[in-house]
């Protein structure tokens, strides 16, 4: 019974509300990037040397799914 | 329901903030800045070390590496500029800049550092890049040196401030656009330094989790993530490094690409009307 008024508690609730919304939109947009990025090498397979530049965009997608992540441990 | 509690364990210790470590003249030593004055040490004596090796003749090994890793970050900065001669006098502050967080990032996943070895309730030693002082210190550091670096190319803050406005600042449309450009160059520290941050933090945190899921087989279970951060670690100082040579770049290279002269005569006069307007009227 004390497991379950601690499993029902809003915090945990919100934590896990909060990792799993906030992995939907960075799992988006890290498949948009990655598919686009496979499309235009297989259109013209001379687009292959900007891996760079879709891994930076990558990192900047990711930032948001992090900062969801981080957060959790803010709430008490 | 013994099973049950033995889940509602109370789970791996994990910190997101850097904890003190000892007391110095009044001063709270934290681990984290503890474990960054040893990876600095390290790495001067590492590189300095490399530097003596280097010779015309490759050879393999770490000093291999290394060269090709300044190499690879020199190309970079010195493609990143219209002309090359440009780009040459900032070569040596982004290599530093790559090593340094490389080089701490990678620190950080030696086995004893982070979480494994506690005194009391915290770790001793913490990865430099794992707390936010060190990292917003690294960005604060970064963008000062790509606004002076932008000032000093463009010559004067006249120019460094009218390459924020693409037209006339008395077109309320540039104006609003110019201001929000303004404000998005002051977010970028933080960005910079919340996402070195966070990367290295949560790695960190997914390893404990992981070497405390699996309990007697720890190194086991945190092998493949620890790996996984060694990736992620290169990946993250080739962000930040490409990120603030983008931010450096981008100021440079725009005041080049409108003719000078012509953009400065119109920057304080009035100029009411826009491109658009005459292409308008034509298709009416």
């Amino acid at each position: 019974m004390d497991l379950f008024a601690v499993a029902s508690s809003t915090a945990v609730l919100g934590k896990g509300l909060m990792i799993g919304l906030g992995f939907i939109g960075p799992a988006i947009g890290i498949g948009l990037i990655g598919g686009n990025y496979l499309k235009a090498v297989g259109r013209n397979p001379e687009a292959a040397k900007f891996f760079g530049q879709a891994l930076v965009f990558v990192a900047i997608v990711e930032l948001f799914g992090l900062l969801a992540f981080a957060s959790t441990f803010i709430v008490k | 329901m013994r099973l049950l509690q033995l889940f509602a364990d109370s789970g791996p210790s994990i910190h997101v903030a850097p904890a003190g470590a000892f007391h110095l003249w009044g001063f709270t030593i934290t681990n984290s800045i503890l474990y960054g004055w040893m990876a600095a040490a390290a790495i001067i004596a590492l590189l300095i070390m490399v530097a003596r090796k280097v010779t015309v003749h490759p050879q393999g090994g770490f000093t291999q590496f290394i060269e090709a890793g300044a190499e690879f970050i020199s190309g970079l900065v010195e493609g990143a500029f219209d002309d090359r001669k440009r780009g040459r006098k900032y070569v040596p502050f982004f290599v530093t800049l790559f090593f340094f967080i490389l080089l701490n990032n990678w620190f950080g996943l030696i086995p004893g550092v982070g979480e494994a070895f506690h005194r009391g309730d915290n770790p001793i030693l913490r990865p430099f890049t794992a707390d936010l002082n060190g990292t917003f210190a690294i960005g604060i550091v970064t963008m000062i040196t790509v606004y002076v670096a932008s000032v000093r190319e463009l010559g004067g803050l006249r120019k460094y401030f009218k390459h924020f406005f693409i037209g006339s600042i008395w077109n309320p449309l540039y104006l609003i656009i110019g201001l929000l450009e303004m404000l998005t160059d002051l977010t970028r520290v933080f960005s910079l330094s919340l996402r070195l941050f966070l990367n290295v933090t949560i790695g960190e945190i997914v390893i404990a989790v992981f070497s405390y899921l699996g309990h007697i087989a720890a190194p086991l279970t945190a092998l493949p993530f620890t790996l996984i951060e060694l990736f992620i670690g290169a990946l993250q100082a080739y962000i930040f490094t490409v990120l603030s040579l983008m931010y450096l770049a981008i100021a440079v290279n725009h005041s080049h690409d409108h003719g000078e002269e012509d953009a400065d005569e119109h920057f304080l006069t009035p100029e009411p009307t826009p491109a658009i307007k005459p292409a308008r009227a034509k298709a009416a």
